[in-house]
């Protein structure tokens, strides 16, 4: 019935769903407390920067696609597209949002379009001209933001979902023209470049819980703090693995391969 | 559109795939597999009809460019939209994987590919430069050690100062990888998290959140 080798995987797998759940459920009698993600609290600022300097904003996830393993990046990327669409509506300014892939245009049209109706202007929202397809091919694509930045010079970047070599030219061609930026990725190379050169960056984990501190839902934030305890498992495998490493014993090596 | 069929429809249907796929994984349960394939297979055909939308929303934004002579703008949406001709009608009438639709797009798009990626060196070398000043004690550790695998990946300093090889080589094999799988991990369970509330219909941020009208039914 269980595939071999998946069994402690599918486990831990639903111990956190079990963790998970439990804290989102908790979460509506007592909110938890995080800390502030610097990133998502200035993403006000971005916006109204570029309302005072009446350049647009400008938004992409990456080369991130719905049916791969980065999708979840993907999604994290979208939920905050909603957030900074309903600021950017709000402040009347101009966000375009640069898409690798074409199936994420229906989504798109519809998270923007909604973000326009919260914020009470739906007739300015224009889907042909704000979304727009570039190429599903990477350097097609990243030339193709690139020649954006340089023509349309937007006050803010973000940069939200799974990157590759294009994070580097993307960073340094906005650093370039003056652009205030916010990247998230949580593919490990792609951080440093990030790190480099962008205002504010979003750490792995960081932009899969966006969507949830943008939200001030409690339930939501609650899944966070599931999460956590995940962390403590995964800290107290590690350690207690280093231990018996160190004693000769394989115990837990076995028990992951389980 | 109903309520349901905008937001509860999407959520029934994500929160069903997504434990048939898991079923597939982690369990031996006859006919699943050939189930999960099937929906591999929708993706892939939603994939290949969804660039009917990239492609009519490519024509709308460049003939517009091109009927209002846009400044900078408009010679380049003339050859996109040009190109995108060639490429259609070499690719229907001899076939994508024939000699002539290769020759184009090795010609072309591979040969511009491969110059775009090798600028990226640029674009490092200047990044570099900024990283590396020691403004702080973080900073300074960063221009240390950037310095230390510089200089291994030089051949005359790494045989002038073997000592720098194992070095750097602890430096990738011990701290970069500790802190990278800290961040896998971290990761991977923040996309779990996600997935938990993405099924059970918490997580709606990637279907647009309720408008006020829709609060109220």
């Amino acid at each position: 019935m269980l595939v071999a080798g998946r069994i402690f995987a599918l486990g831990m797998l639903i111990a956190l769903w079990v963790f998970i759940i439990g804290c989102m459920e908790m979460a509506k009698k007592k909110l938890p407390s995080f800390r502030k993600l610097a990133g998502l609290d200035a993403l006000p600022e971005m916006v109204g920067r570029a309302a005072e300097m009446n350049r647009p904003v400008h938004y992409t996830t990456g080369l991130g696609e719905l049916t791969g393993t980065v999708a979840p990046q993907l999604v994290a990327g979208l939920a905050v597209l909603g957030y900074v669409s309903e600021l950017a509506a709000k402040y009347g300014v101009k966000i375009v949002y640069s898409v690798y892939q074409a199936q994420v245009m229906p989504l798109a049209t519809e998270i923007m379009r909604e973000a326009y109706i919260r914020a009470g202007k739906p007739d300015a929202f224009n889907a042909e001209d704000q979304i727009r397809y570039l190429s599903g091919e990477q350097f097609a694509y990243a030339t193709a933001v690139q020649g954006f930045a340089e023509r349309e010079r937007p006050a803010a970047n973000i940069m939200i979902g799974p990157f590759y070599a294009e994070s580097m030219m993307f960073s340094e061609t906005f650093f370039r023209i003056g652009s205030i930026q916010l990247a998230g990725t949580a593919r490990g190379y792609q951080i440093p470049f990030f790190a480099v050169i962008c205002d504010y960056l979003l750490i792995g984990e960081e932009i899969y819980a966006a969507g949830a501190y943008l939200s001030k839902d409690p339930v939501q934030c609650g899944s966070i703090q599931g999460q956590d305890l995940g962390k403590l498992i995964a800290w107290i495998l590690m350690f207690v693995g280093v231990l018996a490493t160190v004693a000769g014993s394989s115990i837990i090596n076995d028990l992951l391969k389980a | 559109m109903s309520l349901f069929v905008r937001r509860q429809l999407p959520i029934v249907l994500v929160f069903v795939a997504a434990v048939l796929v898991m079923a597939d994984y982690f369990l031996k349960i006859p006919g699943t597999g050939p189930v999960v394939k099937d929906l591999q297979n929708w993706g892939i055909i939603l994939t290949a009809f969804s660039l009917g939308f990239g492609a009519v929303n490519l024509f709308y934004l460049h003939t517009r460019h091109i009927s209002r002579r846009t400044p900078g703008q408009w010679p380049f949406s003339t050859w996109l939209l040009l190109m995108i001709v060639v490429f259609t009608i070499v690719g229907v009438t001899m076939g994508p994987t024939g000699p002539q639709y290769s020759w184009l797009y090795n010609s072309s798009y591979f040969a511009l590919s491969a110059t775009v990626y090798s600028s990226l060196g640029f674009y490092m070398t200047t990044g570099c430069y900024r990283a590396l000043r020691a403004r702080n004690a973080e900073a300074a550790l960063l221009l240390v050690v950037g310095a230390i695998a510089l200089l291994r990946n030089a051949p005359a300093v790494a045989v002038g100062v073997p000592i720098i090889i194992p070095m750097e080589a602890w430096l990738s094999a011990i701290p970069t990888t500790s802190a990278q799988r800290g961040i896998m991990i971290g990761a991977s369970l923040g996309a779990i998290a996600l997935g938990v509330r993405t099924m059970i219909g918490r997580e709606t941020g990637f279907l647009g959140r309720l408008t006020e009208a829709e609060r109220r039914g």
